[in-house]
């Protein structure tokens, strides 16, 4: 044990080195925090003025279908995430895995790649590749005969010029979203794959496991814990989608609020229509969905390890 | 499975995998000729527009123009103004965590375990919950439209402190410290001298990530700065979209001139940056 | 000395990312210190629009030499004024002395009660130096109050409808002679056709579609279409209404379909108006210089004729979009904000310059006379454009200045848009069956914009001052 003197000057410089941090999240973290709970309650007319309404604001928000097609819409995104981008990412990283595959640096670099770009640029981009009839997207489904495919499969000649940004802007976001996160969560996997024990696999090899049982039973088990993390972390991020919508609408939810997020919805109504205590309403719910995700996430995983 | 076999697989294995490259590449490229057309060759073509030069392309339609006319408008204040935001950021989140992250990790005293539960339990906290609340706090503060009001909230995120907590606990030993602090160091010098260098790799992952972040934040600053020579490369390039024009070259060379540093730069350093964004998940 | 060295040592070790963004934040630190703030002027101004910046300098600075005073004029987005304007109006951060808004946004400012409004009241003043009874009287309802002005208004955009007189004229039609939309539609059947057999018509006579909420709005104006009454309150489920409706989505549904939705402004569009999609284009004034800068290729192919009727004898014009000048009340200098307004807003250069440039006809009566809006055009074939637009100006139709309207009118566009997909799900085409959904779809927009406007709890208790105000 140290002298009191060493002691008191140790606690001096913990406190010190705390200060900065403390400080600030003391002010904008939960300082705000606090003060949401309060202006929930609230109707505002911009950061100055405030009139209580108790809980009309929830009551408002629930009764409102607008607030109801925003959950979809982020809850499509969502699935769509989970079960379009992560099992494309999942097989990049295995077909990238095998050390003896050639170029695997230059792929995988090249497959992160969108991931640099910011979702600001991203939209922009998207806004011009999925305009209808001359953008990018439309005139490669044209050139390659898709369209006359999806004519005749659906029997609608809607879709010889789909519009992507006015008719089907959940899956024009979802496709955008492929692009720009399938490489960033195939990093995930790949390091995960690296981490299988290679000693499993040639065990389980001499004993028979084709390339299916080898996945089932070696890699699939290991690679379990990165999983769950990767698709917490991307339910999180999916459920707060803004700035893609946000673009690419052009600041509104679009056509029929097609594309509109909860997100969205909350700077909407903070923002452009000044109500901060609406919008506080709206952020509850969003953070209860997300915390109410994550407890399941968690229980979940306690229940496999129980399991296992 | 016969050698002849593995081949072909192999080779189905590339064709695919080519494929998907190029999908990934192809926007980039439509993007950097789209931003060298004029106005009239936009459409004239999807990628490089027709003419009578080499390969019966009219090499004489592309030029900088777009370029020109963007720095025109005043771009430069927007870059600059990206690279201070990104750069104060990340070298005073990583500052600020590494130092509280440390502290909460080795240091014994009242009240410890209480803040690492609060910074935890922050963690859950979605940004967006502090919206609305945050735009009236830095309203009260008087800090709307100005660099702090952006700066301040950003630079002490309970997740930085989290993973440095981490770093210094796998990697900083208990025993070095103590034989440290015999030598006669101050604990100033325990922090800089044998913490910081140990918990290296993370420095240089969590700054990168703080850097590309704030390079790409978009919904801060558009909600706390209006003067247009204080935003962001972000807010700048959004509102180029015109309510009843959009000039496409601009806003492609725009994009062009956003994303082309950075991306180089991550490129560059993306050892650093990728075994960053993993070690979270693959320690953790 | 020691201890510098050691860390020195220690710091050695950082990755290089390290230092190539400390190196970036010295440099940029450095740039951002020495940039020079600029030199305030006595007077800000905000505008929206490069070309009109571009008019307003020499008489600004003409102004500026002559008063001894200097105005500083800073071109924004919409979107920037919008977002400055209100938070300056919330949050009491600064705004300029002289605003131009857009009509998308101006009447954001106009949610609270009269006298909370950010604007000044210019009644008094317009009235006083008879300015009130010069201006085109439907031009400024958009910013008007429960009477009172709160803006001058800049320009009265009326609407024409452009059409491809190359394409018909060859074929033998002569558009002028329709009346009405059925007229026009029938006259233009046999352009229609697919020759080129690419699975679509050559030419579709209009260029519109239900999801372009600004065009939704001009057709369903000219239809004498009504939102809200000029007191404010929504009147938006009637019939008249749903008969309009129906009858433009109509004309965008089914294999008969006489409209084609080209995007007003992208190149994509562009190029397809010079391929000649679409034969007929709604055109308020404004819209011409747009297309003289961005469809050259069109020079000497179109012109313009009023719009037609929706029945024998209805009105042949609308009005889209539109621009104010307002002063807000933080202004310290009003009576100079004042005087730039007038030589902007009223002068007879600024209007003859408004129409060279921009092809903009001045809400100015007093200054129609003016022989430069008797200049032939030849983009439009050498007619005399501005003379038809001004023939048409004391007939549009007038508009809400509701802050709901721009929300009401976006419920209604997702209305057409939902009764598109009904008729594309039901095989309905013709506009009088679309009715009865028309007006389901109408009451629910209703019901949602008084939802809406009840919210409003600071227009409903006159902002009770004090008492609301929990802070």
């Amino acid at each position: 044990m140290s002298t009191g003197g060493v002691d008191s000057r140790r606690v001096v410089f913990s406190w010190v080195m705390l200060a900065p941090f403390l400080v600030l999240f003391l002010v904008f973290v939960v300082y705000p925090l606090i003060q949401s709970a309060f202006l929930a309650a609230n109707q505002t007319f911009g950061p100055g003025t405030r009139t209580f309404v108790g809980t009309k604001n929830f009551e408002l928000l629930i009764s409102d279908p607008v607030f109801w097609k925003a959950i979809r819409n982020t809850f499509i995104y969502a699935l769509g995430s989970l079960f379009v981008q992560l099992p494309i990412a999942f097989l990049l990283a295995l077909a990238l895995n095998s050390p003896k595959l050639r170029g695997r640096g230059i792929y995988r670099l090249i497959f992160f790649s969108p991931q640099l770009m910011g979702l600001v640029f991203v939209s922009i981009l998207g806004a011009l590749a999925f305009e209808k009839r001359a953008g990018l997207i439309n005139q490669a489904l044209d050139a390659a005969g898709i369209n006359d495919l999806l004519v005749w499969v659906t029997g609608n000649d809607a879709w010889l010029e789909p519009d992507w940004l006015q008719q089907h802007v959940m899956a024009t976001l979802i496709l955008i979203s492929l692009w720009l996160y399938v490489g960033f969560n195939m990093i995930y996997f790949l390091a995960a794959l690296q981490s299988v024990d290679k000693s499993l696999l040639e065990a389980a090899e001499i004993d028979g496991a084709g390339p299916w049982g080898k996945l089932r039973h070696v890699i699939f088990p290991s690679v379990k814990p990165v999983a769950t993390f990767v698709i917490l972390l991307s339910m999180i991020g999916s459920l707060q989608l803004f700035e893609l919508p946000y673009i690419l609408l052009e600041s509104s939810g679009g056509p029929d609020n097609k594309g509109l997020t909860i997100v969205m919805y909350l700077y909407q109504n903070g923002f452009d229509l000044g109500d901060l205590g609406f919008a506080s309403a709206i952020g509850w719910v969003l953070a209860l969905i997300l915390i109410g995700l994550a407890l399941v996430q968690v229980k979940l995983t306690r229940a496999q390890e129980v399991n296992a | 499975m016969s050698a002849g076999q593995r081949k072909i697989n192999k080779w189905i294995l590339h064709a695919i995998l080519v494929l998907l490259a190029i999908v990934t590449l192809v926007p980039y490229v439509w993007l950097i000729i789209a931003s060298l057309k004029g106005q009239d060759d936009f459409f004239s073509a999807i990628f490089l527009p027709p003419g009578d030069g080499a390969f019966g392309i009219g090499w004489d339609k592309l030029s900088l123009d777009n370029y020109r006319a963007l720095f025109d408008l005043g771009f430069e204040v927007n870059l600059i103004n990206s690279v201070f935001y990104s750069a104060t950021t990340a070298l005073f989140a990583t500052l600020i965590c590494a130092a509280t992250g440390f502290v909460l990790a080795k240091h014994q005293f009242r009240g410890r375990n209480l803040i690492t539960l609060v910074v935890l339990g922050a963690l859950i906290v979605p940004p967006t919950l502090l919206l609305a609340p945050g735009y009236e706090l830095l309203y009260d503060l008087n800090l709307l439209d100005t660099s702090w009001g952006l700066l301040l909230p950003l630079i002490a995120p309970a997740f930085g402190v989290f993973l440095f907590r981490q770093a210094v606990i796998q990697s900083v030993p208990d025993e070095l410290l103590e034989a440290a602090r015999i030598d006669g160091c101050s604990e100033w010098s325990v922090f800089f001298i044998v913490v910081l260098p140990l918990v290296r790799p993370m420095i240089g992952a969590f700054m990168l990530i703080t850097f590309l972040g704030m390079w790409n934040n978009f919904i801060s600053p558009q909600i706390v700065l209006q003067t247009a020579d204080k935003q962001p490369l972000s807010v700048a390039i959004a509102q180029l979209r015109g309510v009843y024009k959009t000039d496409y070259g601009l806003l492609t060379a725009a994009t062009v001139v956003s994303v082309l540093p950075v991306a180089a730069l991550f490129l560059f350093l993306q050892k650093q940056f990728i075994s960053g964004l993993t070690s979270g998940a693959v320690k953790g | 000395m020691h201890r510098i060295t050691n860390t020195i040592l220690a710091l050695r070790g950082l990755s290089s990312g390290v230092w190539v963004i400390a190196t970036l934040f010295v440099i940029s630190l450095i740039l951002v210190l020495v940039r020079q703030p600029e030199q305030e002027g006595d007077l800000q101004f905000w505008v929206f629009s490069p070309e009109h910046a571009e008019m307003y300098a020499p008489l600004i600075e003409e102004h500026d030499a002559s008063h001894g005073v200097k105005l500083d004029m800073t071109v924004m987005s919409i979107a920037a004024i919008q977002s400055r304007m209100m938070s300056g109006f919330f949050g009491g951060l600064p705004t300029a002395d002289l605003i131009e808004v857009e009509k998308a946004v101006a009447p954001q400012a106009f949610m609270g009660p009269v006298d909370a409004i950010g604007f000044h009241d210019l009644t008094d003043l317009l009235l006083e130096e008879g300015l009130l009874t010069q201006l085109n009287e439907p031009s400024l309802s958009p910013w008007s109050v429960d009477g009172r002005v709160f803006g001058l208004p800049h320009d009265v955009h009326p609407v024409m409808l452009a059409y491809r007189a190359d394409i018909t004229e060859a074929a033998g039609i002569d558009l002028t002679l329709a009346e009405t939309w059925e007229e026009y539609f029938r006259m233009l059947r046999p352009l229609m056709e697919d020759k080129d057999n690419d699975a679509r018509p050559d030419h579709t006579p209009l260029s519109f579609w239900y999801t372009n909420q600004d065009l939704i709005e001009t057709l369903m104006l000219q239809g004498d279409g009504q939102l809200f009454t000029p007191s404010g309150q929504p009147v938006i489920a009637n019939e008249r209404n749903a008969f309009l409706l129906a009858t433009i989505v109509s004309w965008c549904v089914g294999p008969d379909r006489v409209a084609i939705d080209i995007n007003e402004w992208s190149a994509s569009g562009h190029q397809e108006k010079v391929d000649g999609l679409a034969i007929g284009y709604i055109a308020p004034d404004w819209m011409c210089s747009i297309w003289k800068m961005h469809v050259p290729g069109l020079e000497g192919k179109l012109k313009l004729m009023p719009l037609p009727a929706f029945e024998p004898g209805g009105r042949r014009t609308s009005v889209r979009g539109g621009t104010m000048l307002g002063i807000p009340k933080t202004t310290q200098q009003f009576d100079r904000a004042w005087d730039y307004a007038k030589l902007l807003y009223t002068s007879p250069e600024v209007a003859r310059q408004l129409y060279r440039e921009v092809d903009i006809i001045s809400p100015v009566r007093s200054l129609w006379d003016d022989p430069v809006y008797n200049e032939p055009d030849p983009y439009f074939m050498n007619q005399r454009k501005g003379r038809m637009y001004i023939e048409l100006a004391p007939e549009i139709p007038l508009r809400p200045s509701s802050p709901y309207n721009k929300q009401a009118a976006i419920d209604v566009r997702d209305a057409a848009l939902n009764l598109a997909e009904y008729a594309n799900r039901n095989s309905v085409y013709n506009a009088e069956d679309l009715i009865p959904e028309a007006i389901r779809l109408l009451d629910r927009v209703q019901a949602r914009v008084e939802q809406r406007m009840s919210r409003n709890a600071f227009a409903a208790e006159d902002l009770a001052a004090g008492d609301g105000e929990a802070q």
